[in-house]
């Protein structure tokens, strides 16, 4: 679906990713591994179109993105929802979610998806994104994403900073999006555990480096030992 | 005093029509755009232009100057601003430099006069509008009498403002330049093509800019520097209310553009100046993001 050759990403000067070869499966969940500061948000950015300087080829179904914009990504099949949700606290949550579907052709409308997911965002959709919970947020950022009908879905630490009692609903949410609604998802996390219970395949980074790839039964405990003990 | 306010609120009218411009763009895209004034000028210039050969006066006036600024302004944002993004200081400088282009194209009449040519209503001379005749007197409004002219500025600052909200808030492209103006890149992650936004956002503001020329040319003198202290008097108004505020640009020049008309009555215009400036500043001390900045929170 998504494939990465021999990438470099850079912050200015600051050199982000080495040349990182890596192929996003269609259809199942990637979950990318690794320390803070290994580089794992800057995949996710450097795949959306984020990042200042890029070099090597970034492909989406076969066509060469590496050049395109971000938002010719989003209207590609490109969904993204960062760490720290940055969602807008002061449109309310319907403009939220719909600001999401700029990225789809037509009208703009909250796909059926959200009212099934999310009930609880349907039931306040006048109310200003700001007042809800972390968790919600996150539901929030989630429900703008699929507003584009996107193909590849970006999640970047989704259940960071989240009470433990919406964690599991939030992952919950994930797979059933994956296994449901057929999305190609990229999942950047710290948590092995929801890795190994979520993900079909696995990318280790170290150093802005991809280390180690493959199908989540390979990802053995020496390997996590070595790429993720602190 | 009735009529010192209402003079106020007439001068108060086209700080804001130059100021909403200001206030979106910088917001938005936070460029500091130096040759906003000389859009003023620039609408000033259509008006005289449009007299002298279309024979037809400022009403008529009102739409050309809108779109000729607009789509100087488009230009502008396409060729100079456009390469500029995130780097504030030198969008202060190359649109002071853009500034400086445009005021000499209107002195040397756009090259003309080297060939020993003149082009009636341009030049480095000073230029006037007649207002017509209809918009000329005095209104009686209830027991006060009010000039017709600056009524009609009041008007079309009103019904310009009320659209520039209509067009923020119940459109599309409104809700796409209000997501740029606070996350770009997640507005981009979402699919708005915020190039594209970004230069219709220019052009806006810019031919609202235009617009306020006509209207400073129905009552001052039309010459290529004018804009100058016009870009300078918008900053303030955009400072005072916030950045990013349509509200607060509105509140502010309503406030500065009283302070200034009412000073000026009690004492003179450049006491007048003095007081504005020292409230400026009083209000960049204690409020340094502006009276009504949304992202003051």
């Amino acid at each position: 679906m998504l494939t990465l050759d021999v990438v470099d990403a850079f912050y200015g000067r600051s050199h982000a990713l080495h040349g990182v070869s890596l192929g996003i499966p269609e259809g199942a969940i990637t979950a990318i591994l690794g320390r803070n500061g290994v580089g794992k948000t800057t995949l996710l950015k450097t795949l959306m179109g984020l990042m200042e300087r890029v070099t090597g080829t970034i492909r989406l179904a076969g066509r060469d993105i590496t050049r395109a914009p971000a938002y010719r990504r989003a209207r590609a099949g490109i969904a993204y929802v960062p760490q720290g949700r940055e969602i807008i606290p002061d449109f309310t949550i319907r403009e939220n979610i719909l600001m999401g579907a700029f990225a789809r052709p037509g009208r703009r409308v909250i796909p059926d998806l959200v009212p099934e997911l999310f009930p609880y965002l349907m039931q306040n959709l006048d109310r200003p994104g700001g007042v809800l919970s972390g968790g919600q947020q996150q539901q929030l950022a989630i429900a703008r994403a699929l507003a584009a009908d996107p193909k590849v879905l970006l999640l970047d630490e989704p259940t960071e900073g989240i009470q433990p009692s919406i964690v599991e609903e939030i992952e919950a949410i994930i797979i059933r999006l994956n296994s449901e609604a057929k999305l190609t998802v990229v999942l950047v996390e710290q948590n092995v555990a929801f890795a190994r219970r979520a993900g079909h395949h696995f990318a280790m980074m170290e150093k802005g480096r991809a280390v180690a790839a493959g199908a989540m039964a390979e990802l053995t405990d020496a390997l996590v030992h070595r790429h993720m003990a602190v | 005093m009735a009529e010192v306010v209402f003079i106020g609120l007439s001068l108060a009218s086209v700080l804001l029509l130059v100021a909403l411009g200001l206030a979106i763009t910088y917001g938005a895209m936070g460029v500091i755009n130096m040759a906003h004034g000389e859009m003023v000028m620039l609408g000033a210039y259509t008006t005289v232009l449009t007299r002298i050969y279309l024979h037809l006066d400022i009403l008529a006036a009102i739409p050309l100057a809108f779109i000729a600024t607009a789509l100087i302004g488009y230009a502008i944002e396409r060729v100079v601003v456009r390469r500029l993004y995130g780097r504030l200081l030198d969008t202060l400088l190359a649109t002071w430099g853009v500034a400086i282009l445009i005021q000499q194209a209107v002195r040397l009449e756009l090259g003309a006069s080297f060939f020993g040519l003149h082009i009636a209503g341009l030049g480095p001379g000073l230029q006037n509008v007649a207002v017509p005749p209809e918009l000329t007197g005095a209104l009686t409004l209830g027991s006060v009498q009010v000039n017709a002219f600056r009524a009609f500025i009041i008007g079309v600052t009103l019904l310009l403002t009320l659209v520039t909200w209509l067009l923020m808030y119940r459109t599309s492209i409104g809700i796409q330049v209000r997501a740029i103006m606070r996350n770009p890149r997640m507005a981009a992650a979402c699919g708005i093509d915020v190039d594209r936004v970004n230069a219709l956002t220019f052009a806006y503001g810019s031919g609202l800019a235009g617009v306020a020329g006509v209207m400073v040319s129905g009552f001052k003198t039309v010459f290529p520097d004018m804009g100058t202290p016009m870009v300078v008097d918008a900053f303030l108004v955009v400072v005072v209310g916030g950045v990013g505020s349509l509200l607060g640009s509105v509140f502010s020049a309503g406030l500065l553009g009283q302070l200034n008309g009412v000073t000026a009555f009690l004492a003179n215009d450049i006491i007048a100046r003095a007081v504005v400036f020292a409230f400026v500043i009083a209000v960049i001390m204690t409020r340094p993001r502006g009276l009504f900045s949304q992202k003051a929170r």
